[in-house]
């Protein structure tokens, strides 16, 4: 099966047959059991209910259809960013029979000693620098050495509490360490939903095999997490994800549901006074601990790098106050250069007094002269790699493997590597082994064998009775395959993964994660809690759709009236042309309506599907659809599709008319009623289809917030302008308050200012006047300020109460004045009191800067 | 020398800033030619929290976070120091020699220096700065006269222009414009050494301008400053940075001279920058920084320069970091 020169995986051994002759093996044959193959593989394919490649090809179309089906439900935040990836698994695990996953068990674990070791001592007294058994260029000179953690010792006393281990299985059959990932290793949400999905493909098979199981080792992981972090056993523990666009946000999700923790970005935390807090609708809710997916460089911006909108300010002054855990603890990032590897073994004898039971592939770091003038000869056997992968204050580079380059390709490298040194480090090449793998074809599929790298875990397992730190490996792993004849497996270069089955001699551990997160309590927590950065956005979404709404009403009123047959009164132009100013329909500086009607009109068509400098339309509707994103999860899909779809349609359909530059009122007019249709189907799906919790209520609360300052304001406007004593102006206003039809229902073609006010002002009954916005947002705050009902909360009273309105008083006139006063003032009013609810809700809910606030929770 | 340093930063931010986070490197240290005799740092609003805590190099740092709304925050630093004029020091170890020191062997002598070899976020390690310091550190020249050659040329041939770099200005930028300010001389010159494997700190401190009688007043006005410190493995342990400042065409042994006061060293400017901050909210500000260095004789007073930037409105509160654009650009 395996090409030659390549451990086989199927047989144990080096594969001494060539691969593509062999490759024509189906599973029949190897089901006959006639090719020598390991017992474990033996008993893989005999206990397997896939007996024909028939099987084989049904298992892998539902093996591809429940990954693809999982991958819609948790990719759903991809769209923003072009094609996610789909995650790309193989049929068949890759089995590792109980004495091999023995060893690698007791060598991780002893690296894990080690590598803890090593950070405690760079952290600490840095004895291994001054003795010289770590070279100062691979701790100082390493970005990821973080000099704000030097003396800080972790809480619990552990600094690492997750790794990851690439290994491979070499000729020899001995598994070899290639590299470790000690930051954020991603994987271990992956390799679950691989278990997950493999074992149910074959639960014969993997019933009977004596397969590990895995939960334990995530308990172990959190049990180890909470005893160690300032909360004890209850501490609340979250997950530090960048978001939804880094490439393994389904894992962080993922991950955060299967260990019960929140899933949080560094927008949802603040650190007060050195501890770090949770922002909930419901005020600060302390964190004990963090699992973090974010790189060390991003986590504070404001002791590390300055550009990161991931982290939290002030995180490592908690973190050295030992406020808080964070899995890993920063500044790890140092042991992943493969420079590091051939330090270890020294370091292990002298730290452990322990040769390492793991081996690692020889590697030469060539900032030592020794190391590299025993590199430089043997060059096109090796692999060169940089010391710094990913560094911002190094030349990159992408690792090269000697025997894949010309002569003069290797001198040059030669060249390179005397010159900057340090930055090189050369590593033994050794071809990976090759597992089998179901290969579907448009016949029938088969059997073909693919190279593939391991990637193990260790995880933090509390204390020894002795105070010693303890940590256990994940009994499985991430098999990475590569593709067709790439040498390195890695997703990015179209690899694949397989599911991996260590075997044991003893029991089965059965215990679950379930019990754990399914608590009624855990429940009743989970469900109470909204995160600020969610209420903020959904706050926003209200905002925006509102501010979507009026402005496309506005627009609409503006083109018909500029457009009609009659001549427009100038105080309407006046008023139209103030209020496109204040929306930003159209850009400052443009002719009023008064001087140059189509001018104006001209710009303000021009300005709806554009985002260079106007707010019209387009861009509210765009700001609607950000907001949208961010809280995609608690859309309904047809909410979502709609708030696309309106989107996307109007920037199209703008776009289309200005290429063509035939963008006449009349089609602006229709492309305006496409997008009112729209938002009355996104209005009503908020209204209809999401649950009333406090964020819904944040929702509502910012549309009527928008709508009591908009409508105030246009109405302050009219009067001011005189245009409501006209005609035209009279049924724009209407028109804007989306109440001409209760209108002429109630006075027929009357233009009666009065009716007009008690309509626009003080009717109860009518969802677009003052009155109802005013009494409907002094109901909702009181509602979120968890006021009983029927009382009013602080915030309530910034809002004026419409009960004191009274028509009479409202359409007093002065003698030398059209405006009523008292009507004027009362819109000064409602707009200031729009103002100040919306700063209020923003520090009292959002940044919980408010003086009142206070943190909740222990 | 008596110097009292008086270095003032007001933000003042529309809409107001909701919660804030700040780290100040302000606060003079201490060595062979200089004392602080006091120091005071008065934030206001009153902060929620501040806590002063040494860094990994001994520089003194002062956090402090703001939790209320503020639409004014200002920061203000007031130092007596001492200072005594600086020995001239003599030195004859040859450049290569201390290049050689600091290149790894297994079990050979630790010496801490070396963490200033590496390249750093500012400073990084380009052949440029090699082929720009070779003149200078010519075979067998001692460290410190190759050092003294490679300060004058940066002198001479780059100009002081205090709108030609911002503060991110890479290092190779201005190498190639041949103009900037003393933080840019100062990063091109550490790059210099680092790129040769020697060891160059950056150090951030004052100077005072007013001119000694007979002398010509140097350039620039009042304002933190920025010079180099190299590493001499020949003089007596723990005294063996000397000072140069690639602006002026000063050095000394501890400081370029007796009218410099030291405040923080470090890699270069991101690890010692005088006031770095994340705040919430204040969409713009504007900012003052007003620095003024009295020998205790004279009493002469900087205007102080105000910058306005425009007002934005309506929309979310975002948060962003910033630092104090206007330090350090004597």
């Amino acid at each position: 099966m395996a090409s030659v020169g390549h451990y086989d995986e199927l047989r144990g051994k080096p594969s001494r047959t060539d691969g593509s002759a062999a490759a024509d093996s189906n599973a029949t044959n190897l089901v006959a059991g006639d090719e020598g193959l390991t017992g474990a593989w033996g008993q893989f394919f005999s206990k397997s209910e896939a007996q024909t490649p028939a099987d084989l090809d049904l298992r892998a179309d539902s093996l591809q259809r429940q990954i693809r089906d999982n991958g819609v439900t948790y990719n759903v935040y991809a769209d923003e960013e072009g094609p996610q990836r789909p995650w790309s698994l193989d049929l068949f695990p890759l089995i590792i029979d109980a004495p091999s996953w023995n060893r690698i068990d007791e060598g991780v674990q002893q690296r894990m000693r080690l590598l803890e070791a090593v950070m405690a001592d760079v952290y600490g007294p840095q004895n291994f620098l001054q003795s010289g058994l770590l070279p100062a260029a691979l701790v100082h000179g390493h970005p990821g050495y973080l000099r704000p953690m030097h003396g800080a010792r972790p809480v619990g006393g552990v600094h690492l509490h997750v790794a990851a281990f690439d290994l491979a299985h070499g000729l020899d059959g001995n598994w070899w360490v290639v590299g470790q990932r000690c930051q954020a290793p991603s994987g271990l949400g992956y390799l679950l939903e691989n278990r997950l999905a493999v074992s149910r493909q074959f639960p014969q098979a993997f019933q009977s095999m004596r397969v590990q199981r895995l939960a334990a080792t995530y308990r172990a992981l959190m049990d180890s997490m909470k005893s160690m972090s300032p909360g004890g056993s209850n501490a609340h523990i979250a997950l530090l994800t960048p978001g939804p666009y880094n490439e393994t946000y389904f894992e962080h999700a993922y991950l955060a549901r299967y260990l019960g923790l929140s899933l949080v970005e560094g927008s949802d935390l603040t650190v007060r006074d050195e501890h770090l807090f949770l922002k909930t609708l419901q005020g600060l809710v302390p964190v004990h601990g963090l699992l973090k997916r974010v790189d060390d460089q991003y986590l504070d911006p404001l002791e590390l790098r300055p550009d990161s909108t991931l982290g939290v300010p002030g995180l490592l002054q908690a973190i050295r106050a030992g406020n808080v855990l964070v899995a890993n603890a920063p500044g790890s990032a140092f042991l992943e250069s493969p420079a590091l590897l051939g330090f270890l073994p020294a370091l292990s004898r002298h730290a452990l007094g322990e040769e390492l039971r793991l081996p690692a592939l020889p590697t030469w770091w060539c900032g030592e002269r020794s190391a590299m003038e025993e590199a430089l000869p043997r060059l096109n056997e090796r692999t060169i790699k940089p010391t710094y992968p990913g560094s911002p204050i190094h030349q990159g580079f992408e690792a090269a493997l000697g025997r894949n380059l010309s002569q003069a390709d290797l001198d040059s490298w030669a060249g390179r590597i005397v010159r900057q040194s340090e930055e090189h480090t050369v590593q033994a090449y050794m071809p990976l082994s090759q597992m089998p793998t179901w290969q579907k074809a448009t016949t029938t599929g088969r059997m073909v064998a693919r190279s593939v790298l391991l990637r193990v875990f260790a995880v933090s397992d509390g204390l020894h009775a002795n105070g010693r730190p303890r940590w256990r490996v994940l009994p499985g792993g991430l098999a990475r395959v590569a593709g067709t004849s790439a040498d390195i497996a890695s997703m990015q270069r179209g690899g694949s993964s397989a599911d991996v089955w260590a075997l044991t001699h003893g029991e089965v551990d059965t215990t679950t994660m379930l019990s754990n997160t399914l608590t009624p309590a855990a429940l009743a927590q989970r469900k109470r809690l909204v995160t600020s950065r969610a209420a903020e956005n959904l706050y926003w979404l209200g905002r925006y759709t509102e501010r979507a709404e009026n402005s496309i009403r506005l627009a609409r009123i503006t083109l018909e009236a500029l457009g009609g047959e009659d001549q427009t009164s100038v105080p309407l132009q006046q008023w139209l042309t103030q209020m496109a100013l204040a929306s930003t329909l159209v850009l400052p500086g443009v002719p009023t309506a008064v001087q140059a009607r189509r001018v104006f009109e001209r710009s303000l068509i021009a300005s709806l599907g554009s985002t260079d400098g106007a707010t019209s339309v387009g861009y509210n509707l765009r700001s609607l659809k950000m907001a949208g994103a961010s809280v995609r999860e608690r859309l309904s899909a047809e909410h979502w599709s709609v708030i696309l779809r309106a989107e996307e349609e109007l920037f199209a359909r703008c776009a289309e008319h200005t290429e063509r530059g035939d963008y006449s009122a009349t089609d602006a007019l229709r492309v305006l009623k496409s997008a009112s249709d729209y938002l009355a189907a996104i209005t009503g799906a908020q209204t209809d289809r999401m649950t009333r919790d406090d964020g819904w209520r944040l929702l509502s609360i910012g549309r009527h917030v928008e709508r009591l300052n908009f409508l105030s304001a246009s109405l302050a406007r009219g009067f001011e302008t005189r245009s409501v004593e006209t005609e035209g102006g009279f049924e724009a206003m209407l028109a804007l308050f989306d109440s001409t039809i209760t209108f002429r229902a109630q006075y027929q073609q009357s233009r009666d200012i009065a009716a007009l006010i008690d309509l626009l002002v003080l009717d109860r009954d009518n969802p677009r006047s003052l009155a109802w916005v005013a009494h409907t947002l002094r109901g909702r705050l009181a509602k979120l300020a968890g006021s009983p009902a029927g009382v009013l909360a602080t915030m309530s009273y910034k809002v004026p109460d419409p009960d004191t309105w009274s028509l009479v008083a409202l359409c007093e006139h002065d003698l030398d004045s059209t405006r009523p006063p008292a009507l004027m003032a009362l819109l000064g009013s409602l707009v200031a009191s729009a103002f100040a609810v919306s700063d209020d809700i923003s520090t009292t809910y959002f940044t919980h800067s408010g003086d009142t606030n206070h943190s909740v929770g222990t | 020398m008596l110097l009292h340093i008086t270095h003032e930063t007001h933000y003042r931010y529309r809409p107001a800033v909701e919660t804030a986070q700040h780290v100040a490197y302000m606060q003079p240290g201490n060595h062979a030619a200089q004392q602080l005799l006091e120091h005071t740092l008065v934030v206001n609003p009153q902060p929620a929290q501040l806590r002063s805590i040494n860094d990994v190099y001994g520089n003194t740092r002062c956090f402090f976070s703001l939790q209320t709304p503020h639409e004014v925050l200002s920061v203000i630093s007031h130092s007596l120091v001492a200072t005594q004029p600086s020995i001239r020091v003599q030195s004859t170890m040859g450049w290569e020699k201390v290049r050689e020191r600091f290149h790894y062997q297994a079990g050979a002598t630790f010496d801490s220096a070396c963490e200033f070899v590496f390249a750093s976020p500012f400073v990084p390690r380009l052949v440029e700065f090699g082929t720009y310091a070779r003149p200078s550190f010519t075979p067998g020249s001692s460290l410190l006269n190759a050092s003294i050659d490679l300060m004058q040329r940066i002198f001479d041939d780059f100009t002081y222009e205090s709108q030609s770099t911002q503060i991110n200005t890479p290092a190779l930028e201005a190498l190639a414009q041949r103009k900037g300010v003393c933080q840019d001389f100062a990063h091109i010159m550490i790059a210099c050494l680092r790129t040769l494997g020697l060891p160059a700190r950056y150090v951030s401190g004052y100077m005072l301008t007013e001119p000694p009688p007979g002398e010509v007043k140097l350039v620039g006005s009042d304002a933190s400053h920025a010079w180099v410190s190299v590493y001499v493995p020949d003089l007596p342990e723990g005294a063996r940075w000397v000072d140069f400042d690639p602006t002026n065409n000063h050095w000394g042994w501890h400081a370029p001279g007796p009218d410099y006061v030291t405040v923080a060293l470090g890699r270069d400017f991101g690890d010692v920058s005088p006031l770095r901050g994340v705040i919430h909210g204040g969409a713009s500000h504007t900012l003052r920084v007003g620095v003024t260095v009295r020998s205790m004789e004279s009493n002469t007073l900087p205007s102080i320069p105000l910058i306005p930037t425009m007002p934005a409105f309506g929309s979310p509160s975002q948060t962003q970091t910033q630092s104090q654009s206007q330090s350090q650009t004597f």
